[in-house]
């Protein structure tokens, strides 16, 4: 005779007593729908937050809002918050791996001159990169 | 119990609308088969991450080094439009969460509803992203017709690029000015490509809901589907706030 597989968990059939996926996690539509209530309403402090000059502060303020929205999108949406540990693992890990690609791009540009020189990178339309400027000191 | 390799593990259906699901025969059961599944798709989505990283610290690099070119090229976007844009991809993201809920629980209508309306979102968002490209378009920040043409070689030496033309000068004041707009436009142009692979990926699972595929037994492509258009929801979350209202 051939394998019938179920598939049946009732322990985390939440009330859908029927055919479940093993330990798969649904969701309830309320909590849907309250994450969805919550994203909207911190996209509209982001446009809130951005009238407003805190200098340097404001890029951190409004990357730390786009963190918390990314984040009740994975947990939520996503359902990272009930996956299993080595989903977990793969998919947040390449966050880590963004943040070494970021920490070093950081370091170069914190380790270079801030000033007018950062202007003279070169570029196809830039003067210089056609015709290259003469040497204030002469020759070399 | 036999141990024929040669039958298939069938996963029966809930219900006369859908149809018994056949598990791979490389699978034993329908929970390995949805796990290996559920895991490839993440290393995916792994890659996309690091895709658009690289496009991310792209836009921090040059946002430190012209401040003043960032600030300014923001400005040409209407931020009601990147703002209405934002609501409308995560409006469809809870669709798109609710339709997985539904092929979850077996209900085969709602599914293909809140399947329908994540499409719709998808329709939206692009219909807005065009006019907002037009207007780009028009003011020579972003000269379509010519985004393949190479470099342009002054006969007084210096060069300019075809496709940057500022018919305004709006960005005449901040050194280049074209830096933002090459920005802006491969980063919303890969996310616009992601939501027209994203849509045609859910009519093609709306077909097979339509068939009685997906159910609580199995519903694995609904599932990866949604992730996929999660994350074209979590990359706009970034590039609002940072092309719309550059900080």
């Amino acid at each position: 005779m051939s394998d019938t597989a179920t598939a049946t968990d009732a322990h985390d059939a939440h009330g859908h007593g029927e055919l479940e996926m093993g330990h798969i996690h649904v969701s309830s539509a309320a909590m849907f729908f309250k994450v969805l209530v919550a994203l909207l309403f911190l996209t509209f402090i982001t446009v809130a937050v951005s009238r407003f000059d805190f200098g340097s502060m404001n890029m951190l303020i409004a990357m730390a809002i786009a963190c918390v929205k990314a984040s009740l999108v994975i947990a939520f949406f996503m359902h990272v918050k009930w996956d299993t540990a080595i989903n977990k693992i793969v998919f947040l890990g390449s966050f880590l791996f963004l943040a070494l690609l970021f920490v070093f791009t950081l370091a170069d540009l914190l380790t270079r001159r801030l000033d007018h020189e950062m202007h003279t990178i070169k570029s196809p339309v830039d003067k210089e990169w056609v015709q290259p400027k003469p040497q204030a000191d002469g020759n070399h | 119990m036999s141990h024929d390799d040669h039958h298939a593990v069938v996963v029966p259906a809930p219900g006369p609308e859908f149809v018994p699901h056949e598990v791979a025969h490389h699978f034993s059961t329908p929970v390995q088969e949805f796990q290996s599944g559920k895991l490839g798709f993440w290393l995916f989505l792994a890659t996309e991450i690091l895709l658009f990283g690289g496009l991310f610290a792209a836009y921090f690099y040059f946002h430190e080094v012209y401040p003043e070119t960032f600030r300014v090229g923001g400005q040409q976007l209407d931020w009601r439009l990147g703002a209405l844009n934002t609501s409308v991809l995560l409006l469809s993201s809870w669709t798109m969460a609710m339709g997985v809920r539904s092929a979850q629980t077996s209900q085969k209508s709602k599914t293909l509803m809140f399947l329908g309306l994540t499409v719709l979102g998808a329709a939206i968002f692009m219909v807005i992203k065009f006019f907002e490209y037009k207007a780009k378009n028009e003011h020579g920040l972003i000269v379509f017709s010519e985004l393949f043409r190479p470099f342009i070689e002054n006969p007084d030496g210096t060069g300019s690029l075809a496709w940057f033309q500022d018919y305004h000068g709006v960005m005449a004041g901040v050194p280049h000015g074209h830096m933002f707009f090459a920005i802006y436009l491969t980063m919303t142009a890969i996310h616009g490509l992601h939501v027209v692979i994203g849509a045609g990926l859910i009519i093609w699972i709306m077909f097979g809901t339509a068939k009685g595929r997906f159910h609580a037994g199995y519903f694995m492509p609904v599932d990866l589907v949604g992730l996929y258009w999660h994350l074209v929801d979590l990359i706009w979350i970034f590039l609002f706030p940072l092309l719309y209202l550059v900080p």
